[in-house]
């Protein structure tokens, strides 16, 4: 008996560090898989696993029992199979090599396990049997039966004498699933369902192989973006993108160098063109010249020959109509343009306008930063009312004060020019004269309808509506009247006639006979002419139509030197 | 008599409340036909033809010129029309290229989105040598703050990341002159509208700023003073807004499980071309997912939970046409393209109704066929009714020949 190991076991800290970083890389791989979302590639399998759990639910048995036969054949499943137990028995064949050897063998220095002293430790048991071994006979009534373990790993049970013939029999069967490499004898029994449930299989292997392949590809090439310390261009990042290009699309390489090689071929092949087409169009001008030289020519002689005279003054006519022609366009054209540069010079100033207010202009968001702080004086300080107003605004309603009776109708709404919308609403108010006026009710004012929430969103429409500014908590100040008769009696009489300005909606007013003032019976001023009703004279109104029209007319003014006899 | 004047003098304008205004495509808006007369510079005109373009459309012919002059634009067109194209033209034709300092931000609300539009600022870029860095999140700080380094023209991210880089000083924002927020609604939205004022508070003051959307409430609209200078609006009316070449349907199902039965008897359209998927939350994304597969049917999915590189792998595939079929959320609703998406189908009614033209918006892709199948519970009918009548279009029953129309 050999006491000495053949060979120590040395370790050392460095080993043991080794040791534990790889346990913990091992153990890190795995938490990352067991991490990673179910329709991963590699943890891509077919899903008969979950049909069976399924088919435990009775209802389903007939069902899936029949879809199970037809999945039984996992080819990922069954080839790491295969794998694992041909590595398991190179592995085993090793060891009996071993252990025959027993230190004899060259290998022995290798290993860890200290076969030596192994072989001692089991020589007192008994070996056991390699492949098929033969269990403890079953001490029973039939005491000649016994039971044996096959190579496929089934126990059976056979009379003591039949052994032997059951053992070749097994033997057999090892040698011809052996020589058949294939792994489709397992699944012989159901063998026609098999034949096409293995082709699908198959196809998402090859697909999911083939899309593995293309992740790693594109993995690889973004290493490469990443470490490269260059330009990135398209092609970089395409990764095989299904995308349909311009005609003119070229493919450039990813490399550097070749790509600015490429560029500088396409750049000298473009300018070749150009020059070509260019050098085309010339000898083409100058053939149909020398054609149309030979033409007239030919002609020419003809005419001689026919005895007329040279075709001189019939050109010559043609001539001057056509210069004619060019003469009236060119006055044409330039009277165009000048209209034209009119407009863009109008145009351009009111451009120049805009642009000074946009550049006073400070955004909300602007205001605070670095740059801004040279034209503080153009943001608009608010007036005291305007910061109540927006302090009123960032209230919650229920702090504010109790609404008194005469506030509800607070929102006061005015249009651009000031005039107050929705005035009528208000009715606890001092009447002023300007009331006292209304006879009638005043049309109802043109807003959007603003309690309609529908109307907000995205609606556009063509028609632009009068812009209608809203005010909360507007006090309406009294609007005080003119004294324009202190001396008359008749107070009511004395303010009814109507200011110019609110000629527009005249329907709004009854007409009511003059006053009977010094402006009504006085000398009557040119100027007071206008200040008539028009249907008091109809030739005058006539006379105001055509002079607008007239005037309408005029601003589409033509040029004074514009020829109408040319259109 | 001055004391009439008197009641007028103190009626000061105090706020303006927009909310009763009508916002109206401005006046002034030009309109190019071609962009051999938009005066771009030569390289990029060749990156445009090369892409792919040939004839500008409604959007690009209108909105370009103003951005390239310099003024605050918001720009609203249908999807698939080319609004990202529009802004990355401007964008390019406004850079200079021999200084290497970020000139123009964008942001965008998904990193997707980001990504996608780096890509197209790169492919209408590709003979300017302009380079355009996509910020996002889920990504190497590390390599971020390194590739900012490096130089960029342009960076295109999500505001969180955006703003980190910012605040490290790693992105330098003195030479930024332009600010671009793409699906601008989303952006200035409750979830995202404090992000974007603290970028916003980091750039100089007086940036242009570009607003663009498919959709634009008009909510947005009104707040657009407080960042914009007198914009320029390129607006579409609410009914002009679904794409006639998308049509869609709607198939009644009486209970949610049958949902599931129809879109496995749907299976084959879906295959035709490219299809997306839309359930309203992550959960159901994941749930629908593992049922479909359990069926045999092939499908990937995408949602905010996932680890981003799972993320870009299902872009990618599904980018790359391997994957056929996409089951997500709404983070795929606005902004993506892939031109070979024919089909979307709405598994649930989206929960607003912008959301609804985003997400058929995923189909028809540039002047592309698409349909779109909106799966409704007897109650949801209500709601789709709604949408067709804001939207003034037509979603009728789903017919048999759907596979026709792909």
């Amino acid at each position: 008996m050999n006491d000495q190991p053949t060979k120590k076991i040395l370790f050392n800290k460095s080993t043991l560090l080794s040791l534990k970083a790889e346990l913990l890389k091992k153990q890190e791989e795995v938490l990352e898989k067991k991490h990673l979302p179910k329709h991963n590639l590699e943890l891509f399998k077919p899903a008969h696993r979950s049909a069976e759990s399924e088919s435990k639910s009775e209802n389903k048995t007939s069902t899936t029992s029949f879809k199970d036969k037809l999945k039984a054949v996992d080819v990922e499943e069954y080839e790491a199979c295969r794998k694992a137990k041909q590595v398991l028995e190179k592995k085993a064949e090793l060891y009996k090599h071993l252990e025959d050897g027993a230190g004899d063998s060259q290998l022995a220095g290798h290993f860890l396990v200290d076969f030596k002293s192994k072989k001692q430790e089991t020589a007192s048991r008994p070996e056991p049997e390699p492949e098929e071994e033969i269990q403890a006979p079953f001490e029973e009534d039939q005491g000649d039966w016994i039971e044996f373990t096959d190579f496929l790993g089934r126990t059976r049970k056979c009379l003591k004498s039949d052994l032997d013939y059951y053992k070749r029999r097994d033997e057999q069967l090892m040698k011809m699933v052996t020589n058949e490499s294939n792994y489709q004898d397992s699944s012989a029994s159901d063998a026609q369902s098999s034949q096409n449930t293995t082709e699908k299989p198959f196809l998402v292997q090859k697909t999911n192989d083939y899309l593995q392949l293309l992740r790693e590809k594109w993995e690889k090439k973004e290493q490469e973006l990443l470490g490269k310390d260059e330009d990135i261009h398209y092609q970089d990042l395409l990764f095989d993108e299904a995308r349909i290009h311009g005609v003119g699309y070229f493919a450039f390489s990813t490399d550097e160098t070749e790509r600015r090689k490429q560029m500088d071929e396409l750049l000298k092949r473009r300018e070749e063109t150009l020059k070509a087409q260019k050098l085309a169009e010339e000898t083409r001008r100058k053939r149909d010249e020398l054609i149309a030289a030979r033409v007239a020519a030919a002609r020419a002689r003809q005419r001689i020959r026919a005895g007329l005279p040279p075709e001189d003054p019939e050109e010559k006519k043609k001539e001057f109509t056509t210069c004619l022609l060019k003469f009236l366009t060119e006055k044409r054209d330039e009277a165009d343009k000048k209209a034209k540069e009119e407009e863009k010079k109008a145009r351009e100033e009111q451009e120049k306008e805009r642009q000074k207010l946009r550049d006073a202009y400070v955004r909300e968001w602007d205001i605070g930063k670095e740059g801004n702080e040279d034209k503080p004086k153009k943001f608009r300080e608010m007036t005291q009312e305007e910061y109540v107003e927006q302090q009123r605004a960032k209230r919650i309603d229920e702090f504010a004060p109790v609404k008194s009776s005469n506030s509800v109708n607070s929102t006061n709404e005015f249009d651009t020019q000031g005039r107050r919308l929705n005035s009528n609403t208000d009715t606890v108010k001092v009447k002023t004269w300007s009331d006292v006026r209304r006879v009638e009710a005043p049309a109802p004012p043109v807003i959007g309808d603003i309690s309609d929430a529908s109307q907000k969103g995205l609606y556009f429409s063509t028609k632009k509506n009068e812009a209608i500014l809203k005010y909360k908590n507007f006090v309406k100040a009294q609007e005080p009247v003119p004294i324009n008769n202190e001396l008359s009696d008749d107070e009511v009489s004395g303010n009814t006639r109507p200011k110019p300005d609110k000629r527009k909606d005249g329907e709004e007013y009854v007409e009511i006979e003059p006053p009977a003032t010094y402006d009504y019976y006085g000398p009557i001023p040119k100027n007071r002419k206008l200040d008539k009703p028009f249907n008091s004279d109809l030739r005058e109104a006539m006379a105001q139509g055509n002079k607008s029209l007239e005037r309408k007319e005029s601003s589409r003014k033509l040029p004074e030197h514009y020829d109408f006899t040319f259109d | 008599m001055t004391s009439s004047e008197v009641s007028y003098t103190n009626r000061k304008i105090i706020s303006e409340d927009l909310s009763n205004v009508e916002f109206d495509t401005s006046e002034d808006v030009e309109v190019i036909p071609t962009f051999d007369s938009m005066g771009l510079r030569d390289e990029l005109l060749r990156g445009i033809y090369t892409y792919g373009f040939e004839k500008p459309s409604a959007i690009q012919q209108r909105s370009i010129q103003p951005i390239v002059k310099g003024r605050d634009v918001i720009a609203q067109a249908q999807s698939g029309t080319g609004k990202t194209a529009t802004f990355s033209i401007s964008i390019l034709q406004s850079l200079d290229t021999t200084l290497r300092e970020t000139q123009v931000l964008i942001l965008s609300p998904t990193r997707e989105l980001a990504t996608q539009i780096q890509k197209v600022i790169l492919a209408l870029g590709d003979f300017m040598n302009v380079q355009c860095h996509a910020c996002i999140g889920g990504t190497n700080l590390g390599e971020d703050i390194r590739k900012l380094d490096y130089g960029q023209h342009v960076v295109s991210g999500t505001p969180g990341r955006v703003f980190d880089m910012i605040r490290r000083r790693v992105l330098r924002t003195r030479s930024i002159k332009m600010l671009v927020l793409d699906e601008a609604d989303e952006m200035l939205n409750k979830g995202f509208k404090e992000q974007i004022y603290d970028v916003y508070r980091y750039l100089p003051p007086a940036t242009q700023v570009v607003l663009i959307s498919a959709t634009l409430p008009h909510e947005i609209l009104e707040m657009t003073s407080k960042f914009m200078t007198d914009p320029i609006r390129i607006l579409v009316k609410r009914d002009e807004l679904t794409l006639e070449g998308i049509k869609q349907f709607f198939v009644a199902v009486e209970r949610e499980e049958w949902k599931f039965d129809t879109l496995c008897d749907l299976y084959d359209t879906l295959t035709i071309t490219q299809a997306v998927i839309f359930c309203n939350t992550k959960r159901k994304v994941d749930w629908l997912t593992q049922k479909m597969q359990e069926a045999n049917f092939t499908v990937s999915s995408m949602h905010g939970d996932m680890p981003q590189k799972e993320r870009d792998n299902i872009m990618k595939e599904f980018r790359s046409g391997q994957s056929r079929v996409l089951i997500t959320t709404d983070v795929w609703a606005r902004g993506i393209d892939v031109q070979q998406v024919s089909l979307v189908i709405n598994y649930d009614l989206p929960n607003n109704r912008e959301l609804y033209i985003h997400r058929i918006g995923r189909s028809g892709r540039f002047g592309r066929k698409g349909v779109a199948i909106n799966f409704v519970k007897s109650d949801d009918i209500r709601i789709l009714r709604d949408i067709e009548q804001y939207y003034s279009t037509q979603i009728d029953e789903m017919p048999m020949n759907v596979a026709d129309l792909i």
